[in-house]
């Protein structure tokens, strides 16, 4: 009896397992016999949910594309809260997606992208380049974009609020406060802080730490992802902190700043009841699209005279894992969208500035030429701390966002960003921690 | 083919086995072994490295204060979850023409999700919210608070959502209890003079001592392995001030420090076992039957 339940017990469990590795293999199995027998290629695209309306992914293009090559583009939509996760899991587990959109910056610090990501400086797209450094790391090219017009960072503003009121842009700390002043003593709350939303509280000092180390200590970030120095050394990030903190104490801001979202700034523009947001330009995109009326702008974070405006890495770039499974037809997929015609019209649907030489800038809208005129051309715009982070940034935030809840003085948020950046370098196995 | 009587039970119980070995052991072992390890997506390989993820975890100021914010909730839950479930199935326990219909109302809040619970308090709960318009509108207004925004109310606040929440379910659970106590008990203490009170500790609290248990473990776990609550009404915050184990572990997974996020799983699971298994044995023993 013993050894019939032994018998038994093994068939179910030999049973078991061939369902299991049937079911695993079925699906690669499928798609190497479809390449193999001459059918359609499917190439998987991974993409957040929240990027479903992104420039590379409408069905037209989509369609024209198999169309034309025969090569099917299958979307894996990720849930937007999970991406990170789901995307680190897939390439652990060698589940590769044949593309991934995701963002430059956060490919380096989430997906480890020297490791899990094809270089592609061979490609024959990268010669038309214009702007190579928002495409590239580790000084290879390891994305793709048509665009170079990255979200721009400094404070929004309401341009009308300011031409009532005989406002012109501040240049220093000082006429930041006395334009809030002004601002308040209208009836207006000069300055919207949606702290609720941690990450908001880092547009501040992310393009403000990047403009004082542009100008002041140009090793800055390299020597901290050294460990050669800590954030806290550098007494001006103390400042600039404890200047955004000002504002809130001055009671230029909305009053609930840890309960009021991000979700609430276009509603509290379109009302006019603020003039000002520390954001990026997408937020304008968001007010014009409600209002199209709307007369909004764009300056840089006035911690100091002539600061530039805070250029936040590029997003939705398209990249290749190394262990795409069609690696040839994933990279068909970028050849057709820098082809000419098919770039030009992507372009000029989504306003883009190009970074293709030989494909035509659109007309842009009012802010976005703004911008382009008077700090993109004149260069006067400078890569936020973002792009030179090489670990996860939220206890960052977190900690940002306890100076305004009472737990920390900007001394404090540095140290204690020291001790968990240590740690979080350490980690990651980076020389020198 | 002749089965044998006696071990034909253990044929049935194999597939049951095997599936909860594939899903639930097997996982659990090897999340205790990458508990020892530095298990991260961006390392080429994994290294055991003993006990220093639990090393830092008992040095790491933010879990430390996580671990003290999970106990908080853990004892306010237990203790207002019971007082209010058992007070309203006492309540509701009599013969009230709208007790139906009460009962359908306190019990309905624990069948909502916890993202609905957390779209209509978060508004509740601002500074301007409805709350304190309502203590300022009748005199209180030395209770107002920053409920979700003061680093030392926030975990309270959520406990107080919590047991608004869930003291329904407790109530079920004590209604139950008391139905099954006979009526005879009851005629007889009156009979000999004894009043609601005595009536109470004599009769209702040791034969609903079963009832107490099952309530007592529930939101004991519950409590220990809350998540859901903190992270859809603060998701931990202000700052970390609102942080309990089940984020924590959330937050480790999130950085991609799996060995570290398993180990505070592992810690989790033994606190639970900890408490809980000794807890149930003591209060077993305290039961009695009719």
């Amino acid at each position: 009896m013993y050894n019939k339940m032994k018998k038994l017990g093994a068939g179910v469990l030999a049973g078991f397992m061939t369902l299991t590795l049937a079911a695993c293999g079925s699906n690669s199995g499928s798609s190497n016999a479809a390449a193999g027998s001459g059918d359609k290629v499917k190439i998987e695209l991974a993409i957040s949910k929240s990027s479903q309306d992104s420039a590379f992914v409408q069905q037209d293009l989509l369609d024209a594309f198999e169309k034309e090559t025969g090569i099917k583009v299958n979307l894996q939509l990720l849930p937007a809260e999970q991406t990170a996760t789901v995307l680190q899991t897939k390439l652990a587990v060698d589940e590769t997606p044949d593309i991934v959109q995701y963002n430059l910056a956060s490919a380096t610090t989430d997906l480890n992208l020297e490791r899990n990501f094809e270089i592609l400086d061979n490609e024959p797209w990268v010669s038309r380049i214009l702007n190579k450094d928002v495409l590239s790391a580790y000084g290879h090219v390891y994305s793709f974009q048509l665009s170079q017009d990255t979200g721009m960072q400094g404070v929004v503003y309401n341009k009308d609020i300011f031409k009532e009121l005989g406002l012109s842009i501040p240049n220093s700390f000082e006429e930041f406060l006395a334009v809030c002043e002004k601002i308040k003593a209208a009836g207006i709350t000069p300055v919207f802080m949606p702290y609720k939303d941690n990450w908001a509280a880092n547009i501040w000092p992310a393009a403000a730490f990047a403009d004082y180390a542009d100008k002041n200590e140009p090793t800055l970030f390299d020597d901290i992802n050294a460990n050669k120095k800590k954030w806290s050394d550098v007494p001006e990030f103390q400042n600039i902190l404890q200047q955004q903190y000002e504002i809130y104490q001055k009671g230029y801001t909305n009053a609930d700043i840890l309960s009021d979202s991000y979700d609430m700034a276009v509603g509290k523009f379109l009302g006019k009841e603020v003039a000002m947001m520390f954001m990026g330009d997408w937020l304008i995109q968001d007010v014009i699209a409600k209002d199209p009326n709307m007369h909004m702008g764009l300056f840089p974070i006035p911690y100091a005279a002539n600061a530039k405006l805070g250029a936040s890495p590029l997003g939705g770039q398209l990249f290749i894992p190394k262990k795409a499974k069609h690696m040839a037809e994933a990279k068909k997929f970028l050849d057709y969208l820098a082809s000419k015609d098919v770039a030009q019209k992507i372009v000029d649907d989504q306003r883009f500035v190009s970074n293709f030489n030989d494909v035509q800038t659109p007309e842009l809208p009012e802010y976005k030429q703004e911008i382009v005129d008077n700090y993109i051309t004149p260069k006067k715009t400078v890569l936020t701390t973002d792009a030179y982070m090489l670990v996860d940034r939220s206890e960052l935030y977190r900690l940002l966002q306890d100076e305004f809840a009472g737990g920390l003085d900007p001394k404090g948020v540095l140290a204690a960003w020291d001790d968990k950046f240590q740690q979080l370098m350490k980690d990651k196995g980076i020389d020198g921690f | 083919m002749k089965i044998s009587r006696r071990l034909y039970s253990y044929y049935l119980v194999w597939p049951a086995l095997l599936i909860y070995s594939i899903f639930f052991v097997i996982p659990a072992i090897a999340g205790l072994y990458y508990s020892f390890t530095d298990w991260r997506l961006d390392r080429t390989s994994i290294q055991f490295i003993g006990w220093d993820n639990f090393e830092r975890i008992f040095t790491d100021k933010t879990l430390l204060l996580a671990v003290k914010n999970t106990l908080i909730f853990a004892v306010a839950t237990v203790i207002g979850k019971n007082i209010v479930g058992m007070a309203l199935a006492i309540g509701l326990n009599m013969r009230l023409k709208t007790r139906n219909i009460l009962r359908a109302i306190f019990y309905s809040p624990s069948i909502l999700s916890i993202l609905v619970i957390s779209i209509v308090f978060t508004p509740m709960l601002r500074a301007d919210g409805t709350i304190n318009r309502i203590l300022d509108a009748v005199g209180l207004h030395f209770l107002t608070q920053n409920w979700l925004t003061d680093p030392s109310v926030v975990i309270w606040t959520i406990a107080l959502v919590s047991i608004w929440q869930q003291a329904g379910f407790q109530m079920a659970i004590y209604l139950a209890g008391l139905q099954s106590i006979s009526k005879d008990y009851y005629e007889a203490a009156t009979i000999d003079g004894a009043g609601a009170w005595r009536s109470f500790r004599s009769i209702t609290l040791p034969l609903l001592t079963p009832a107490i248990n099952i309530n007592l473990m529930l939101t004991l776990i519950g409590g220990l392995k809350v998540f859901s609550e903190v992270f859809v009404l603060t998701g931990g915050g202000p700052g970390n001030a609102s942080q309990v184990v089940g984020t924590i572990i959330l937050r480790s997974f999130g950085e991609g420090s799996w060995g570290l996020g398993t180990a505070v799983n592992t810690l989790l699971f033994a606190a639970v076992t900890v408490i809980a298994i000794p807890l149930l044995i003591f209060m077993r023993r305290k039961e009695v039957s009719e």
